[in-house]
């Protein structure tokens, strides 16, 4: 008796409410967008309702959210530097959804909304697209010094110059990439690794080692723990530093 | 929270140190953080990497920047050739220099890029004083 794995089933989009169909493509409100509605909702309850009393001495929650707020407010000063308080509110967002996101992706039976590229890509594109209109908006045509770094010598400039700006274009794929490929890889290794447990136990003598494999997913859990929030910060941190070539271009 | 339900006629008269408090925490703070950017104005991505945590994002970077390179230089050499018909020629200069864009993002974010710039800004000075 062979126990079927799928690992890539957890993936998939369940509309949940259908809108109808433009060309082929059906408009739906899938389980994502729901877990997106909710990660909001977690997040405004941990922000908003939490810090309402806004007591001196922080209760439970409160100071939860204070310290999400400092640690933030820390990682984007060190990243950014000076002036980069106004971008707060962004990076404080894009922190908590991802991180909320991450967190729920790790409740079994749950959805990983971020283990789709789309999703993260969108994330991605607000940053850099807030990057160039910020960048343009504050300093005009010098902005588009971040493509000229100083200290390079004349004749290697035009080469480094079109590297500069295949890296500018490079940024919101890295970001969207890195977030995007860690969750879905390690829902899948996660999921192939309790799968050896039925499938070892179903082959008769082969079953006695099949506390290995649930050691071992186990321990990968805990790893996927450490990266759902290492990605949300790693995230925030990018974010921040792309910004800060928005604020301060021409280093 | 207990101090705070101590009573409510006495709120007015307590509350107002409270808020000459918070006031010169805001003030402390302000200052600090006017002094703080002095001190590391722009750290480099790979200087701060001292725990492990950040360390560890570190290394889950390196690879991404790498890839992401290759993958901006595949997909602007594409276009080019889309919109310009320049057929084979966008993707593979675009390719080979999304290649050198990976390395040279690797180069950034690992921190091996801060000596040899400084180096050659240093070059470039001893010319201009020999010359």
């Amino acid at each position: 008796m062979a126990v079927k794995m799928d690992p890539i089933h957890q993936f998939e989009l369940k509309p949940l409410v259908s809108f109808g169909h433009i060309g082929n493509q059906e408009i739906a409100f899938t389980q994502s967008a729901l877990y997106m509605f909710a990660a909001v909702g977690i997040i405004a309850l941990i922000t908003i309702v939490a810090t309402a009393q806004r007591s001196v001495v922080p209760g439970r929650m409160q100071s939860v959210a204070e310290m999400f707020y400092e640690f933030i407010g820390s990682t984007l000063r060190q990243s950014a530097g000076h002036g980069s308080e106004r971008f707060m509110p962004l990076i404080f967002s894009l922190f908590m959804f991802v991180l909320v996101l991450n967190m729920f992706g790790m409740i079994p039976y749950a959805f990983a909304v971020t283990s789709h590229i789309i999703v993260t890509f969108a994330l991605a594109l607000l940053v850099i697209t807030t990057v160039i209109v910020y960048g343009f908006m504050a300093h005009g045509t010098k902005f588009l010094k971040v493509f000229v770094p100083s200290g390079v010598p004349g004749w290697l400039m035009p080469m480094i110059v079109a590297i500069e700006i295949v890296s500018f274009v490079s940024r919101p794929i890295s970001l969207a990439v890195r977030l995007f490929a860690n969750v879905l890889a390690g829902h899948i290794a996660l999921k192939i690794f309790a799968g050896f447990v039925p499938a070892l136990l179903a082959a008769g003598a082969w079953g006695a080692i099949s506390p290995l494999p649930l050691a071992l997913s186990v321990a990968v859990t805990a790893l996927e723990f450490l990266v759902a929030g290492l990605q949300a910060y790693v995230f925030a941190t990018l974010a921040s530093i792309y910004l800060s070539d928005a604020l301060h271009p021409g280093h | 929270m207990s101090g705070n339900d101590a009573g409510d006629g006495n709120g007015d008269g307590r509350q107002k140190p409270d808020e000459d408090l918070s006031a010169r925490l805001k003030h402390l703070e302000k200052q600090i953080e006017e002094k703080l950017p002095a001190a590391p104005s722009r750290p480099s991505p790979g200087a701060g990497a001292s725990n492990g945590a950040s360390s560890l994002g570190l290394a889950m970077r390196l690879s991404t920047e790498f890839i992401a390179g290759v993958l901006a230089g595949g997909i602007l050499g594409w276009l080019c050739d889309q919109f310009l018909g320049t057929k084979p020629w966008g993707l593979i200069v675009l390719l080979m220099l999304g290649f050198a864009t990976g390395v040279y993002n690797v180069m950034r974010v690992s921190g091996s890029l801060s000596r040899p710039a400084a180096k050659s800004a240093a070059d470039k000075n001893q010319d201009r004083e020999r010359s």
